[in-house]
C-alpha cells in the first residue's frame, strides 16, 4: 500500500461514520425507487384487472395500502436522497480538508531537494485538480452499497413470480458490470492524460509568462502562444475523449435497461399482467441503480492517475535517529573553525564562493558533504534536522516572507510570542514605527511575497523573525543588504545590545564593513574550502563603500 | 440580489455569450436530447403494449417489446451522441477561449497586479470552467423548454387529465427551481472565490517550504492550512445544504406527481373516483401515462443539475473578463533605429505598478554611455529588473522620462526591437537546442548558429545530446539552470543587437560554473550598450560603472 493510499484508508475510517449513514441513505433510495415504480406498475394492472372483472371486485380490491405505500416510497425516497447528498459530501469534504493540508506535511517532510523541484505548475494541479477527482471519488463511496440494495431489492421483486426473471435481471447486471469493466480498462488512457496534460499545460504557461522579457525581445509571441496552444489542445483533446468515454458508459447502461425490462417483462408474463409489469418496472429501475457504479468506473483511470500523481508528492518521510540531547548553549563548528558558545562570527568571502550555501546546510535545507559543519563537536550529518534548526534563528537572504499578516509571519519564529515581545522584535530593527503606521499595525496584509512593503522593510521583518526564534544561534544572511547606513547602524547598534541580553551567538553573512565590524571572529569562505580564520578588521576585503560611512 | 451584482452577473452572461459564439453546437445536442425524449416515448410506450399484451401471450408481446428494445438502444445513442457533440463545442469553446487568455497574458498591460499564478489558473481552471457550460447547461436549458411539451403531447394523447395533474405540479416544481438558482447563486459565487484562495494559499506556503522548514513550522503551517481548509468545507456545506434542500424539492414535486398520476390512474381504472371524470381509462393508457410522468420532469431536472455548472462559468467569465481588459494594444509607432550602439539615459525615473502603496523604484538618474556596461546592483526588491522590464514597455514609467539614442521611450513604447535579453528563467520552447537558439534571429545560418552556441559554452551539453538536433519536449527535457543559462546567452550573442539586457544571469549557478559564464557574457556584450541587474560582485566586476541602487533607498 503506498503511502498516500494509507492515507486516504485511515480518512475512510475517520469519516466511516458520515460513509456508512451516506451508504445507508443510498440503499434506502435505492430500494425505495425500485418498490416505488414495481409497485406503481402492479397497482395500475391490477386495478385495471379488478375494473375489467366488475364493480363488486373492484369494490374489494385494497387500494388504500398501495395507494399510500406509493405516497410513502416518494417521500422515502426523496428524504433519502436528501440525507445521502447531505452525507456524502460531508464525508468527502471532511476527509478532504484533512488530506490536502496531510499532503503539504509528507511533502515538508520528504527529501527537501524533492520538494524543492516541484514547479509551481505541478505543486498546484495537484493540490487542485488531482485532489478533486479524489473527491469525487469519496462522494461516490456510497455507490456500491447503493447498487447491491437495489440489485436486491429488485431480484426480491422479481423472484416474486420465480427464479427466471430474477436470474435474467442478475445475469443482465452481472454483464453490465462485466462490459463496463472491460470497457473502463480499454478507455484507461484519456482519463490518466486528463490529469497529466492538466499539470503540463500549467507548466507549459508558467514558463511562458514568466519569460515575458524574452518574448519581447525576440518577438517570438507567437511562438510560445504556440506551445501552450500544443498542450492546451492536448488538455481538451483528453477532456473529449472522457467525455467520450463517459457516453459509451451511457450508451451501455441505457441499453441494458431496456434488455432486463423486456426480458423480465416476457419471462414473468405466465403469473399474469400485474407481475409482469412490477418485474419490469423493478428491473428497469435495478439497473439504474446501478448508474453510479458505472461513472465511477468511468472515472477509474483518472483517479488511479491522481492516486499516483499525489503519492508522489509524499516520497516518504527522512528517516530520523532518536533526538539527540545538544547542550542549551552549544559551541559550532564551521569549515573546521571552532566557535565557542555566544560568539560572534562573519562569514566572509566573494559571492557566490558559498557562504549561503554553507548557511543553508547547516540548517538541513541542501545536502552537504560530512565535515562541513558541527554542533557541541557533533557532525552535522549525524543530528537530527529539527535539533539543528531548533538550534539556529534564522533570517534567509531573500527575505522569503509568507503570503499573510505581519503577525503570520512574525509567529513563525515564535508561535507563542505575544504583541510585545513582537513590537519589541520590531523595535530592534527599526520598523516598530513603520508597523505601527499601519492602519491595522501587525494584522496588516503584506501580499504575496510581501510586496506591500518595501526591500528593506522585508528584510528586516524577516530579521525580526529570526530574533523570535528561542534558538542559541542566529544566522543573519545579508541582513542590512538595501538599507541605508544610518538605518544599518540603529539596527547593528541594536543586534549588539539584543545578543547582550540573550546571549546568542551570532552567524553572520554580510559584505557590510560595519556589520562585520560587530563580529569578533571572521571565517572566509573560499570556493574550496582554505579556512582562514581571521582577526583583524582591516583584513576584511572591501567591496564598495557607501558615501555615509 | 442588489444592482451591483445584478450588473455583474448581466456582464458576465454577455461574456459567456461571446465565449460561445458559434453555438458550441448546442442546438445539435439539443436535438439529441429532444431525439431522446421521443425515445422515451416509444419506450413507455413499448412496455405499456407488451402488458397490455400479456394474456395473449408472448407472440402478442414481442412487437411491442422490439418498439421497447429499439426505443432504449435508441435513448443509449442519444444520451452518447449528446455527450459527444457537447464535448465537441466545449472542445472548440475552451481552446479559442485560452488562445484568448494566453495572448492577453502574454500581452498584458505593464503593472498590471496579476501575478503568474492568478494567470495561471485564469488560463487553465477558469477556461476549464467553460466545458460544463457549453456542453451541459446550455443544451440543457434549451432542451428543458421544448422537451416537457413533447412529453405532455404524448400524455394527451392517452389521458387529458393526466395532462392537467402534470401541469398543476409544474408550478410549485418551478417556483422550488427558481428557489434553488436564486438562493445558492451568490452563496456560491463566494464559494469559488474562497476555493481559489485556499488553492492560492497552498501554492504560497509550497513555495516558501524552505522558511516553513527552517522555522520547524511545518506541523503549523498545515494545521493553519488544515483550518482553512476546514472552514472552506464548512461553508461549502452550508452552500450545499441549500442546494440539495431545493434539489430535495424538485425531486419531492417530481416524485409527488409520479404518485398523483399513479393513484388517479388506478382508481380511473377501477372505476372508485369520488368525483366524475370525462375519459375512462383503459390499462395500455394508463400503463403508457404512469410510465412517461417522470420523463416529463427529468429535462428540468438535468438543468437543475447544471446550475453549478452555469454557477461556474459565470464566476470564471468575471475573472477572464478582467484578464482580457489588461491586455495592451501594440503602439503604432515603430521608429527607424540605426545600428550603432545607442546611450540610455534615466532622468528622475520612476515605477509604480497598480495596486501598490509605494513606487518600485522612485527618482532614479542614471546613464550608461554608448557601447559600455553599466552593472546595477543591490539588494532584491530595490528596482533593478524593474528598471530592465521599463526598457521592454513592461513595467509602467509612472514619472521621468528615458532617452534612447535620439528618441523617447514614452513615444516608442518598449526598445524591444534592438534588444537582446537574458534572464534567470530563459523561455525554453519545445523543439530542438538549435531552433531554440535561433529564435533569437530565425534567419540565422546553422554555421552561425553552432558558433555562438560554442562561444555560450554548450559544446559539452551538445556533446552529450547529439548535437544542435537534439529534441527539447515541452517541459525542457530536464535541461539544467546552467545550461539554460547558456542557450540564453546564445540567442544575445546570435542577435545583432545592439542593446543587451541580462537581469540576474548567474543567479543559483555555482562558482565554477558562474566564472566560465561571466567571461562568455564579458564576450558577448563587447561594443554593445548593455545593463546588467546583478547580485554577483564577479560579474559587477566587467562592468565599465557599477551602480549601487541598494545605497540610495
Amino acid at each position: 500500500m503506498t503511502a498516500f493510499d494509507t492515507l486516504i484508508a485511515h480518512e475512510r475510517r475517520r469519516q466511516r461514520r458520515g460513509l456508512w449513514r451516506a451508504s445507508g441513505y443510498a440503499a434506502i433510495v435505492a430500494i425505495a425507487s425500485v418498490m416505488l415504480l414495481g409497485l406503481s406498475g402492479w397497482f395500475i394492472t391490477a386495478a385495471a384487472v379488478a375494473g375489467l372483472a366488475g364493480t363488486i371486485a373492484a369494490q374489494g380490491f385494497n387500494y388504500m395500502l398501495p395507494s399510500a405505500g406509493i405516497r410513502l416510497l416518494a417521500i422515502l425516497r426523496t428524504a433519502g436522497r436528501y440525507g445521502e447528498r447531505l452525507a456524502s459530501h460531508e464525508a468527502a469534504f471532511g476527509a478532504l480538508a484533512r488530506i490536502r493540508p496531510a499532503l503539504f506535511l509528507g511533502l515538508a517532510r520528504g527529501p527537501v531537494e524533492h520538494a524543492l523541484a516541484l514547479t509551481r505548475g505541478e505543486a498546484t494541479a495537484r493540490i487542485v485538480q488531482d485532489v478533486n477527482v479524489v473527491e469525487a471519488e469519496f462522494v461516490r463511496l456510497s455507490a456500491v452499497p447503493s447498487m447491491i440494495a437495489a440489485s436486491a431489492s429488485g431480484m426480491l421483486l422479481c423472484a416474486l413470480r420465480g427464479l427466471r426473471p430474477a436470474v435474467a435481471l442478475l445475469l443482465c447486471l452481472a454483464g453490465l458490470l462485466t462490459l463496463a469493466t472491460v470497457l473502463a480498462r480499454r478507455l484507461e488512457a484519456p482519463g490518466r492524460e486528463v490529469q497529466r496534460a492538466g499539470g503540463a499545460l500549467k507548466d507549459a504557461f508558467a514558463g511562458v509568462a514568466d519569460a515575458a522579457a524574452d518574448l519581447r525581445c525576440y518577438g517570438v509571441e507567437a511562438q510560445a502562444m504556440a506551445a501552450v496552444e500544443a498542450c492546451s489542445r492536448r488538455l481538451a483533446k483528453a477532456q473529449r475523449a472522457q467525455a467520450g468515454v463517459a457516453g459509451c458508459f451511457e450508451f451501455i447502461q441505457a441499453v441494458m435497461l431496456g434488455v432486463a425490462g423486456i426480458a423480465t417483462l416476457l419471462l414473468a408474463a405466465p403469473a399474469g399482467a400485474p407481475i409482469a409489469a412490477l418485474c419490469a418496472l423493478a428491473a428497469v429501475m435495478t439497473i439504474d441503480g446501478a448508474g453510479p457504479v458505472l461513472r465511477s468506473l468511468g472515472q477509474r483511470s483518472a483517479m488511479r492517475e491522481a492516486t499516483a500523481r499525489l503519492d508522489d508528492l509524499l516520497p516518504g518521510a527522512v528517516a530520523e535517529d532518536d533526538a539527540v540531547a545538544i547542550d542549551a548553549a552549544p559551541s559550532i563548528d564551521l569549515l573546521g573553525a571552532h566557535v565557542p558558545a555566544g560568539a560572534r562570527v562573519a562569514l566572509i568571502g566573494a559571492s557566490g564562493t558559498g557562504k549561503t550555501t554553507l548557511v543553508e546546510q547547516l540548517l538541513g535545507l541542501r545536502a552537504g558533504k560530512p565535515g562541513t559543519a558541527a554542533i557541541d563537536g557533533r557532525d552535522i550529518a549525524g543530528i537530527p534536522l529539527a535539533v539543528r534548526r531548533a538550534t539556529f534563528g534564522w533570517a534567509p537572504q531573500d527575505a522569503a516572507l509568507l503570503a499573510g499578516t505581519i503577525r503570520d509571519n512574525l509567529a513563525l519564529g515564535d508561535p507563542l510570542a505575544d504583541d510585545a515581545a513582537m513590537w519589541a522584535a520590531l523595535a530592534d530593527v527599526a520598523l516598530g514605527d513603520v508597523i505601527a503606521a499601519l492602519l491595522k499595525g501587525l494584522d496588516s496584509w503584506i501580499g504575496e511575497h510581501g510586496v506591500r512593503l518595501s526591500g528593506g522593510e522585508r528584510r528586516r521583518l524577516a530579521l525580526a523573525r529570526a530574533y523570535l526564534v528561542r534558538a542559541p544561534w542566529l544566522v543573519l544572511d545579508e541582513p542590512t543588504e538595501g538599507l541605508d547606513a544610518d538605518t544599518e547602524h540603529c539596527v547593528g547598534e541594536r543586534l549588539c545590545a539584543r545578543l547582550a541580553r540573550t546571549g546568542q551567538g551570532l552567524v553572520m553573512v554580510s559584505h557590510r564593513p560595519s556589520m562585520v565590524a560587530l563580529c569578533d571572529r571572521h571565517i572566509v569562505v573560499a570556493p574550496d574550502p582554505v579556512v582562514i580564520v581571521a582577526l583583524p578588521t582591516d583584513t576584511v576585503p572591501q567591496r564598495r563603500r557607501s558615501s555615509r560611512d | 440580489m442588489n444592482s451591483i451584482a445584478k450588473d455583474r452577473t448581466l456582464a458576465s452572461r454577455a461574456y459567456l455569450k461571446g465565449v460561445v459564439a458559434d453555438g458550441g453546437g448546442v442546438r445539435l445536442s439539443t436535438s439529441l436530447l429532444l431525439l431522446d425524449t421521443v425515445a422515451a416515448i416509444g419506450f413507455a410506450a413499448g412496455l405499456a403494449g407488451g402488458v397490455v399484451a400479456v394474456p395473449q401471450g408472448v407472440d402478442a408481446m414481442l412487437p411491442w417489446a422490439l418498439l421497447a428494445g429499439a426505443s432504449a438502444v435508441g435513448r443509449g445513442a442519444c444520451a452518447m451522441l449528446a455527450a459527444r457533440v457537447g464535448a465537441s463545442g466545449a472542445y472548440r469553446a475552451k481552446t479559442q477561449l485560452r488562445q484568448r487568455i494566453v495572448d492577453a497574458a502574454l500581452h498584458r498591460a505593464p503593472g498590471s497586479d496579476a501575478t503568474t499564478g492568478t494567470l495561471m489558473s485564469a488560463a487553465v481552471d477558469e477556461v476549464d470552467a467553460m466545458d460544463g457550460y457549453v456542453s451541459r447547461f446550455l443544451p440543457a436549458r434549451m432542451a428543458a423548454s421544448i422537451a416537457p411539451l413533447i412529453v405532455l403531447a404524448a400524455t394527451a394523447i392517452a389521458s387529458p387529465i393526466a395532462v392537467a395533474i402534470l401541469v398543476a405540479t409544474v408550478f410549485p416544481f418551478l417556483a422550488a427551481m427558481i428557489l434553488a438558482g436564486g438562493a445558492a447563486a451568490d452563496e456560491s459565487r463566494r464559494q469559488f472565490l474562497a476555493l481559489a484562495r485556499l488553492s492560492g494559499l497552498f501554492a504560497d506556503r509550497i513555495g516558501a517550504l524552505p522558511v516553513v522548514l527552517a522555522f520547524r513550522a511545518e506541523e503549523r503551517e498545515a494545521a493553519a492550512l488544515g483550518d482553512a481548509a476546514e472552514d472552506l468545507a464548512r461553508r461549502t456545506m452550508r452552500v450545499l445544504r441549500v442546494a440539495f434542500l431545493s434539489s430535495g424539492a424538485l425531486e419531492f414535486f417530481a416524485a409527488l406527481s409520479v404518485a398523483l398520476v399513479a393513484v388517479y390512474a388506478g382508481f380511473n381504472l377501477l372505476g372508485l373516483l369520488p368525483f366524475p371524470v370525462p375519459e375512462k381509462l383503459d390499462l395500455g393508457r394508463a400503463f403508457f401515462v404512469l410510465a412517461l410522468a417522470p420523463e416529463f420532469y427529468a429535462p428540468m431536472r438535468r438543468l437543475a443539475a447544471a446550475y453549478h455548472d452555469r454557477q461556474a462559468a459565470e464566476t470564471a467569465a468575471e475573472r477572464l473578463a478582467a484578464v482580457e481588459k489588461a491586455r495592451v494594444a501594440p503602439l503604432p509607432v515603430a521608429p527607424v533605429w540605426s545600428s550603432a550602439a545607442p546611450a540610455i539615459r534615466f532622468e528622475s525615473v520612476s515605477i509604480r505598478y497598480d495596486g501598490q502603496d509605494r513606487a518600485a523604484v522612485s527618482d532614479v538618474s542614471l546613464e550608461v554611455r554608448a557601447g559600455t556596461i553599466v552593472a546595477l546592483v543591490g539588494p532584491s526588491g530595490s528596482g533593478k529588473s524593474s528598471l530592465l522590464h521599463l526598457l521592454l514597455g513592461l513595467a509602467p514609467l509612472s514619472g521621468g522620462r528615458i532617452s534612447i539614442g535620439d528618441h523617447d521611450l514614452a513615444e516608442i513604447g518598449s526598445l524591444a526591437p534592438i534588444a537582446a535579453w537574458m534572464g534567470q528563467s530563459p523561455l525554453i520552447l519545445p523543439g530542438t537546442i538549435g531552433s531554440n537558439i535561433a529564435l533569437a534571429d530565425p534567419s540565422a545560418s546553422v554555421e552561425r548558429i553552432a558558433e555562438v552556441a560554442r562561444i555560450a559554452g554548450l559544446s559539452p551539453m551538445l556533446l552529450a545530446r547529439g548535437g544542435l538536433g537534439a529534441v527539447i519536449d515541452a517541459r525542457g527535457s530536464g535541461l539544467s539552470g546552467g545550461e539554460r543559462r547558456r542557450i540564453a546567452l546564445a540567442r544575445v550573442l546570435l542577435k545583432p543587437a545592439p542593446v543587451v539586457l541580462l537581469d540576474e544571469p548567474t543567479a543559483h549557478l555555482d562558482a565554477p560554473s558562474e566564472a566560465h559564464l561571466i567571461a562568455a557574457i564579458a564576450r558577448a556584450c563587447t561594443g554593445r550598450t548593455t545593463i546588467i541587474a546583478t547580485h554577483s560582485a564577479r560579474l559587477a566586476a566587467i562592468a565599465d560603472v557599477v551602480i549601487d541602487l541598494g545605497a540610495r533607498a
